[in-house]
């Protein structure tokens, strides 16, 4: 036999890297290569005058029918399509092909020509792939109905247990009318601040366990009634709960502000809570609250040890929690619940914290 | 069916439509709910004829959105005043005494199969493609857009259509139907158009010389020929 010649044309087709296949218009074979044959262990003569789609696969054939056909009829090529044709064995023979049909000038089909390329390797990769892909979306599926169940569960917890803690606030109060010694009235106040603090975390759980579920922080505006005497209500609230705490207010609202008066004082409270907890106790924990060129500015200020850089990045997320000793550990709700409530009102919450000060800074637009 | 359109385009008000979840419509429409039947896609169609004012008009329609037509014709009558029924097939899968053409592994074969295509779907072109009707430049530089679909919708739409039987449904088509049945299509076969013409009673039946399945591509000049003795 003679060695193969580089500029041989008809040795360049029939012996091709790739097997070759021309249809008429009606989809029978015209012609096919001898790298076809030798794949699919068929002879010219079988191949020659059937459908191409005698020699796929069924789901094949609908496919090829239903989407490749119609497809180069209106653009004139397709590529990169995967295809099973089946060897004379039975075998299947997996494909990825190109088709290219020529046309007259009329625009008519004359033929198609398709070059396939054996892939039963990386159709075997992509079916790996794809099993793979379906794998993660079952168990994404059921993680998510899991914690949408938890979430659901911590919601019913929460407001499940504010009916008891409104009992045990009226019990106090009612106590607290009758107590006579120092003691009494001591032991009621550190009753009532406790339930004000456990109050507060079931505010953030709720509203926490709401923003998860889909229903987000609600907002209920309301520009007629002035908000300063909210932020005095919380502030004292917060006196009350830390004696020996001196926390420093300073308020300018000149304007009104379109905002829900409840989560504002909801976020200071979580805010001034927050420096409290982490703020040097001999040093005053600084509110400020002013309406200047268009905003709603909102500072709580507390000294001691700035925030270290590794904890900046996490402090919105839940349940972060710093390192604060174990009567002031909360659940790691009050920032980011305070975030939430920021984003709500197209407000930001930031905070920059220095060896002098840290400073959280809620900033909202009025309008 | 853009060819045979325009050949009836002087004559006749033509309304074109893509079903919901393929070619230009809105993906973000797509309820696998109300898409899980045929019926469907049926009730999208009365929609428009309702929103159109359709009366006696005639409802064209290929392969099973023939089907569907021709359920949309019963929901509302008098829209529709006569079918056209291109490769239609009530039901793919061999069952008893009817030929189908396929059996029930041959249908799961193929749902699995679909996944090899992604027909160029891309998750990130989406948006651009599916987002932008009034942009001829993309869908010219896409003009495979008419099977353009999420993979998901696709393999759902092909579950539809593959399992679905509409049989019963033949028998109460009351309006003028034709049907047109090429040679040599393996989706929709001889014996099933025969059995679709002997199921509706006012139909009659042409046998094109058009191959494959889809006349109204490869053959358009003898759809229109058939369409036009009829309509």
């Amino acid at each position: 036999m003679d060695d193969p010649r580089i500029d041989d044309f008809e040795d360049m087709f029939e012996n091709a890297p790739c097997a070759y296949i021309t249809l008429l218009p009606n989809g029978r074979i015209e012609r096919v290569n001898k790298t076809l044959l030798a794949w699919i262990g068929h002879t010219a003569e079988h191949m020659a005058g059937k459908r191409f789609s005698d020699f796929l696969n069924m789901a094949g054939r609908i496919y090829f029918e239903t989407h490749i056909a119609p497809l180069l009829r209106m653009q004139g090529f397709f590529n990169e399509f995967a295809i099973d044709m089946v060897t004379a064995a039975g075998e299947p023979l997996q494909m990825i092909v190109n088709a290219l049909e020529g046309r007259d000038a009329a625009g008519r089909a004359l033929f198609t020509r398709l070059a396939l390329l054996k892939a039963t390797d990386r159709r075997r990769y992509e079916h790996d792939l794809l099993e793979a892909r379906d794998v993660a979306k079952t168990s994404l599926e059921s993680e998510r109905e899991t914690s949408e169940l938890r979430e659901q569960f911590i919601a019913v917890l929460g407001h499940d247990l504010r009916n008891p803690l409104a009992s045990i606030s009226a019990g106090a109060r009612i106590l607290g009318r009758e107590a006579k010694s120092d003691k009494e009235h001591q032991v009621i106040a550190m009753l009532e601040t406790t339930v004000l603090r456990m109050a507060g975390l079931i505010d953030n759980v709720l509203d926490f366990a709401r923003g998860r579920l889909g229903g987000g922080i609600t907002l209920d505006r309301d520009t007629r009634r002035p908000l300063e005497p909210v932020l005095h209500q919380v502030i004292d609230e917060l006196r009350l709960s830390s004696p020996g705490r001196r926390i420093e207010a300073e308020y300018a609202i000149d304007v009104p502000v379109d905002c829900d008066r409840n989560r504002i004082g909801q976020l200071v409270s979580n805010l001034a809570g927050n420096a409290l907890s982490h703020g040097a106790s001999n040093q005053p924990v600084r509110v400020r609250a002013v309406t200047e060129n268009g905003l709603f500015r909102l500072s709580v200020a507390n000294g001691g040890e700035p925030i270290p850089e590794a904890a900046m990045a996490k402090l919105f997320e839940p349940f972060f929690r710093g390192e604060v000793r174990a009567s002031r550990q909360g659940l790691g709700l009050g920032l980011h619940i305070a975030a939430q409530i920021a984003k709500a009102h197209e407000g930001t919450l930031t905070v920059s914290s220095t060896r002098e000060e840290t400073c959280f800074t809620f900033l909202m637009p009025l309008r | 069916m853009a060819v045979v359109e325009s050949a009836f385009a002087s004559e006749f008000k033509t309304v074109l439509f893509d079903h919901v979840g393929a070619g230009g419509s809105d993906l973000k429409a797509y309820d696998q709910r109300k898409y899980s039947s045929l019926a469907g896609y049926a009730d999208d169609v009365v929609e428009i004829g309702h929103e159109l004012g359709l009366a006696d008009a005639v409802f064209v329609g290929h392969s099973v959105s023939s089907m569907i037509g021709a359920l949309a014709a019963q929901k509302a009558p008098g829209m529709f005043g006569k079918l056209v029924m291109v490769g239609p097939s009530p039901r793919y899968i061999d069952d008893g005494d009817y030929f189908g053409g396929f059996s029930e592994k041959q249908i799961e074969e193929l749902l699995h199969f679909l996944e090899s295509n992604h027909m160029g779907w891309s998750a990130q072109m989406a948006p651009a493609i599916m987002g932008n009707p009034d942009r001829p430049e993309l869908g010219q530089e896409l003009t495979n857009s008419f099977c353009r679909t999420d993979p998901e919708i696709a393999k759902a739409f092909a579950r539809v259509t593959f399992k679905s039987d509409n049989r019963a449904d033949l028998g109460k088509i009351e309006i003028p139907t034709l049907i047109l049945q090429c040679s040599d299509d393996i989706i929709a076969s001889k014996p099933v158009g025969e059995f679709v013409h002997r199921a509706i009673p006012n139909s009659e039946i042409v046998f094109l010389e058009a191959t494959g399945h889809c006349p109204n591509l490869s053959a358009p000049d003898e759809v229109v020929a058939a369409m036009r003795t009829f309509v």
